[in-house]
């Protein structure tokens, strides 16, 4: 058995690994450790658990020199929105190098962001599921916004250019509604995101009754680091939060699991102001059409009477008429009552004329003239007797067809 | 009141009115109180509640 300096075992180690592995592949794994270094290079290390995810299964170091590194991260975070992390999996090309005194490493030279995006939304998605088994993932979606979502709590961080946005936003709308916004500051980078925000939920939670709603934004940062709102913790906590929740913390291509358990996601802070904005406008227009409907139902309720009042005036002339009609009749019968009654009385008079005059129709002189008498008369007296006449006198005598005047003698 | 409250009402009133359902005699009445809730719905919208500022102002 032959003996080896350490330097000729390591060598032979490394001219092995270069005939063995002489091509780079590609190697899947999850970040465990990642140092960028002031010279431009990144070491990261690189780990595989057990399903667990309790227990290592293997671990390597990887380099990624500077000229690899200063394509690699913007090229990453452009794809997938999110700058490389701790806990990521990613998928690496590598060639294998050892050194002799540095051992095993890694080369990094290339990445495939696509492979990161697929972990995330499989973690997205497992998480969802998750809270789809524990029936909790629809709840905050079944609250209603009020009608009049003007007291917001905000969550996020004070000096986010994105609050700023949202505040001249609300303020600065254009119908002049007002809205009262109170902001509970919490994180939104880093690894202090979860408990952060976590935290500052539970302060408008205890206080639910002096809000509307509750906002969630971010922006203004350079990356966004969206991961932090796959979160089962925060997105549980939304589900379940007494208040609708409107996130902006959105993300151009897919939705968090706090955006997909919201009530309401929106993809910027700008965007949730218009939200409420637009709620208001909702809310006011149905005021005005209220408003309106009642100029309208009064005075059409007024017209209507009018109507009414015009049409009974309307018939009362008709009414007059009839009654007009009835009276002249009454009127009428009176009258010729009064006339037949005149007549009749006329007739009973007349009749007991006739009477009357059959009775001294025998004392008529004509009658008695015709039966042969004269009647004489003297200066115009009738002579009832000859010892009125003295001679000389001159009578008339009167014959039925004439007289004869006469003188004594 | 609170203003789905007063929105609740107001419909009331209106669609009394537009159903005939409400006595003329009353009409000036029920005209009046609409007035009032709307414009209390309109200074909810536009106006600044000083209680609700004062009460978000409070720190927990």
């Amino acid at each position: 058995m032959e003996t080896l300096t350490l330097l000729e075992l390591n060598g032979r180690v490394r001219s092995t690994l270069q005939h063995e592995m002489p091509d780079p592949c590609w190697v899947q794994a999850e970040i465990s450790g990642l140092n960028p270094t002031g010279q431009g290079h990144c070491y990261m290390e690189l780990v595989e658990k057990d399903p667990s995810g309790r227990t290592f299964l293997a671990k390597a170091k990887a380099n990624v020199w500077r000229t690899v590194w200063l394509r690699l991260k913007p090229y990453f975070e452009a794809q997938t929105g999110e700058s490389l992390k701790v806990g990521m999996k990613v998928l690496l090309l590598v060639s294998v190098t050892f050194h002799e005194v540095y051992g095993y490493s890694l080369t990094v030279q290339d990445i495939d962001p696509t492979y990161t995006i697929g972990d995330m939304a499989r973690r997205r998605r497992e998480i969802l599921e998750r809270l789809e088994r524990e029936g909790v993932i629809g709840l905050n979606r079944e609250l209603e916004i009020p009608l009049l979502p003007h007291r917001i709590a905000v969550i996020s961080s004070a000096t986010a250019a994105g609050y700023g946005d949202f505040r001249n936003q609300l303020s600065g709308n254009v119908y002049g509604y007002r809205f009262y916004v109170k902001l509970f500051p919490a994180l939104m980078q880093g690894e202090e995101v979860e408990r952060s925000v976590i935290a500052a939920m539970n302060a408008v939670a205890a206080r639910r009754d002096d809000f509307d709603v509750l906002v969630i934004i971010r922006g203004g940062g350079a990356v966004s680091e969206l991961s932090c709102f796959d979160s089962y913790d925060i997105a549980v906590n939304i589900a379940n939060f007494p208040l609708p929740v409107i996130t902006g913390i959105g993300h151009e291509r897919d939705d968090t699991v706090a955006d997909t358990v919201a009530h309401t996601k929106v993809k910027t802070p700008t965007a949730a102001a218009g939200f409420l904005i637009d709620r208001m406008f909702e809310t006011a227009s149905v005021l005005e059409n209220m408003t309106r409907r009642l100029g309208d139902a009064v005075s059409g309720r007024m017209e209507t009477e009018r109507l009414r009042i015009e049409r009974i005036a309307q018939k009362l002339p008709s009414l007059y008429a009839v009654v007009k009609v009835r009276h002249e009749q009454m009127i009428e019968n009176l009258w010729n009552r009064a006339v037949s009654g005149v007549r009749n009385m006329l007739t009973a008079h007349l009749h007991r004329l006739e009477l009357m005059e059959k009775g001294i129709g025998a004392a008529d002189p004509v009658l008695i003239l015709k039966r042969g008498y004269t009647l004489t008369r003297c200066n115009g007296h009738a002579v009832k007797s000859a010892s009125d006449l003295r001679k000389g006198d001159r009578i008339t005598s009167v014959f039925p067809d004439g007289t004869v005047e006469s003188e004594i003698i | 009141m609170k203003y789905e409250e007063a929105l609740k009402r107001l419909e009331e009133i209106v669609s009394g009115i537009e159903e005939n359902k409400l006595d003329i005699d009353r009409i000036g009445e029920s005209l009046k109180e609409a007035r009032e809730l709307i414009k209390s719905c309109r200074d909810k919208l536009y106006k600044t509640d000083e209680e609700i500022k004062k009460i978000l102002e409070t720190e927990d």
